[in-house]
């Protein structure tokens, strides 16, 4: 008995000690996320904006049926999803590619380069995209006068053309990301057993197949939830395109949804409708994950 | 009950207690601090800083000044949140156009309740602005108006009209280096911007909206503006291909610009730059009509939030800001247009050349409308505008567009 007795009291202040460790985090959470992400759902029912932002009420569905029924929204959601497509791809594409060639023997200074690559992923966002948008434009920018002195060509109005404008935020993007799929894929790398690569050696096979046939599979594991993150990021990466086209210059034609959502909330106070749209958002990206890891079967093991 | 909700419980009433203590008086020991959300920048930052530390030192150990910069739209949304929820600034200073905006939203107290009608009654219209029935702003400044501004090395004197000013800037557009694009215009102002549109549009005869608030933008006026921008740039090539706020500052800045269309903020910047530089009226269009900017007063409102022990602080404060002296030298050194009429009287100020054409831009200049439609009309016209001139639509187009976007705006902004 006087055995069972302390085993209880030993387990009462192991539960108090877990609660008053786990308490802080808890609340934390409920703060910065629960708390919001409710708050934005009863908005998203709600009639807010700036006539009725201190006196605004729940008032159904509208606003759901308001953003769907709003002529922008599907031609900047089929933009969004380009803009996350293409960014994507490109970020694992470079990624991989030069955390292969980083990955080989013969290069020298493995160090150095490793550094030099991550830099546009060490740099703020803010202050990237912003040069960028410097070195975009017509007259002054660098790539204008690149593509004019050295590739002869006539220059691209990159600012002010719808195209060429989105065409500035992903090149802007693509730049800002590779360097984190490049540091997924060494690590990816580091991990392949350097076995295979000898059998593969004995059987004669040519280095694009070791590519394929080794190195992406046994890259997949590392790679899958990196792009699952990726295109998360992506998706709701407002800095870039709000920084490089200016909020969504020219004429609104570079928005992709996060950002509509930005300026409909804090340049226009339609707060109701910007919390539906957030949520209708939320909703893709969470769908799209749950599809996404089922089908490539990211949980499950790699061996 | 479960011990974590327990916790919460607690938690939430104090910080519900916290959040309701009354703000009953000031406090026991130390000076009333009064904080001021503001816009100024460059050399008006600078000049404003030093009020202010004059202010305090004058003021020691019973009212403290402590102010925060914030971009023009960043100002005007946080303001509205913070106000919204019970915090904020106790003052604002930003342009007349915010008021009705902020009044909408119940965001301010009016300025009565801080400022006696014996001293409100030294200001002339344009220092005291009221909306809806109420008085929300009192002004420091009037204008924040486009001018033309000239850099004196290169353009000494600018005519009347655009006819005559037109050749003058080919003139000065050169390419010295011979790669088929110009070093230096002749012109360059931000061409992204409808604010800086509208001096062509009512040149033309134009305006944006009806008394009652309709869009007036897809009307001949509108085109022929429109046509009269893109023949500057591309019939008489005399400005930039492409140019943003930054680039226009730069441009003139590095005198790679003979001229620049901007604000008074920007003036004394140019000064600082080593720009010996003029300011002049932006020409009369082809009609004989002026080329006339918008114009507005820059001041200071209360916060809603403010409470009554805090007002007699901020009468102290408000008078220090807005009063003669501080007009008076501001207008020295700023070159700012006064809103107390007794202060133009005095001879450093009358004699001041810059205030003085600068006035004289302002006599032409058009008010802007105190209406929380303003900014569908400036959001409407920004997209349109920057197809018509990225060449994506024809003038024609680019009109009936602005008069859509700016009604759809509006129609969107009470959903």
């Amino acid at each position: 008995m006087p055995n069972g007795k302390s085993n209880t009291a030993e387990r009462r202040q192991r539960s108090r000690f877990l609660f008053w460790m786990l308490a802080p985090t808890v609340l934390i959470v409920l703060a910065v996320v629960a708390y919001p992400l409710m708050y934005n759902v009863v908005l998203s029912f709600s009639n807010m904006n700036l006539y009725h932002i201190r006196d605004w009420k729940v008032v159904g569905l509208g606003q759901y049926a308001a953003v769907f029924a709003e002529p922008n929204f599907w031609k900047i959601f089929g933009k969004t999803v380009l803009w996350t497509v293409v960014n994507v791809f490109f970020h694992v594409a470079i990624g991989v590619f030069l955390a292969v060639m980083l990955h080989q023997k013969f290069i020298k200074g493995k160090s150095a380069w490793r550094t030099l690559l991550i830099l546009p992923w060490a740099l703020p966002q803010y202050i990237t995209a912003l040069t960028w948008r410097g070195m975009f434009n017509y007259e002054y920018g660098a790539v204008n006068l690149f593509l004019g002195k050295f590739l002869n060509l006539s220059p691209i109005e990159w600012l002010t053309s719808p195209t060429e404008a989105f065409m500035a935020a992903i090149i802007t993007n693509v730049w800002l990301g590779f360097p984190f799929m490049m540091v997924v894929a060494l690590g990816g790398l580091q991990s392949i057993p350097e076995e295979l690569y000898e059998a593969a050696d004995v059987d004669g096979a040519s280095a694009w197949s070791k590519f394929w046939n080794i190195t992406v599979p046994m890259l997949r594991p590392v790679l899958i939830p990196a792009i699952t993150l990726g295109t998360v990021w992506t998706f709701n990466n407002i800095n870039v395109v709000w920084l490089v086209s200016n909020g969504g210059e020219p004429a609104d034609q570079t928005h992709i949804l996060v950002s509509y959502v930005y300026k409909a909330a804090f340049a226009m106070y339609r707060f109701g409708w910007a919390a539906a749209l957030s949520l209708v958002i939320f909703a893709i990206l969470f769908l799209f994950t749950q599809v996404f890891l089922r089908q490539t079967d990211a949980t499950e093991p790699a061996y | 009950m479960p011990r974590i909700l327990r916790l919460f419980a607690v938690l939430w009433l104090a910080a519900s207690a916290s959040a309701c203590r009354p703000d009953d008086g000031p406090p026991k020991d130390g000076p009333v601090e009064v904080l001021i959300w503001h816009k100024k920048d460059g050399v008006e930052l600078d000049f404003f800083n030093r009020q202010v530390a004059a202010f305090n030192r004058e003021h020691d150990g019973r009212i403290r000044i402590k102010t925060l910069k914030r971009d023009n739209e960043e100002l005007r949304t946080q303001f509205i949140f913070a106000s919204v929820g019970g915090q904020g600034p106790d003052l604002i200073f930003g342009p007349s156009d915010n008021i009705s905006v902020f009044a909408v939203t119940g965001s301010l107290r009016p300025v009565t309740d801080v400022l006696p009608d014996t001293f409100l009654a030294r200001f002339d219209s344009s220092g005291v602005l009221d909306w809806n029935g109420k008085k929300w702003l009192v002004a420091d400044q009037v204008g924040n108006h486009l001018a033309f501004v000239y850099n004196k090395r290169l353009l000494p004197a600018v005519p009347e009209t655009w006819e005559e000013l037109i050749p003058m800037l080919q003139a000065l557009t050169k390419d010295t280096t011979g790669d088929g694009r110009p070093d230096r215009y002749g012109l360059t102002w931000n061409y992204t911007e409808p604010f800086f549109f509208v001096p062509f549009l009512t040149g033309a005869g134009g305006w944006v909206m009806t008394p009652d608030e309709k869009p007036t933008l897809d009307t001949p006026q509108t085109v022929e503006a429109i046509r009269f921008v893109l023949d500057l740039r591309d019939k008489y090539k005399i400005i930039p291909g492409e140019s943003d706020y930054n680039v226009a500052e730069t441009l003139f800045k590095e005198g790679r610009a003979a001229a620049v269309i901007n604000g008074p903020w920007a003036w004394a910047g140019y000064k600082r730059a080593g720009i010996d530089y003029g300011i002049a009226r932006i020409p009369k269009m082809p009609g004989g009509r002026w080329s006339a900017p918008v114009t507005s007063s820059l001041g200071y409102s209360v916060n809603v939030n403010v409470p009554d022990w805090k007002v007699p602080y901020l009468r102290t404060v408000l008078e220090f800001l807005t009063g003669p002296a501080m007009q008076t030298a501001m207008a020295d050194s700023l070159a700012t247009i006064p809103t107390q009429p007794q202060v133009l009287a005095i001879p450093k100020v009358a004699e001041n050349p810059i205030l003085q054409a600068s006035l004289a831009q302002l006599a032409v200049g058009r008010p802007m409308p105190l209406t929380p439609q303003m900014r569908q009309v400036w959001d409407g016209m920004r997209g349109p505008y920057q197809l018509v001139m990225s060449g994506s639509v024809s003038p024609e187009q680019g009109a009936r567009k602005m008069q859509v976007e700016v009604q759809n705006l509006m129609d969107d902004m009470s959903r």
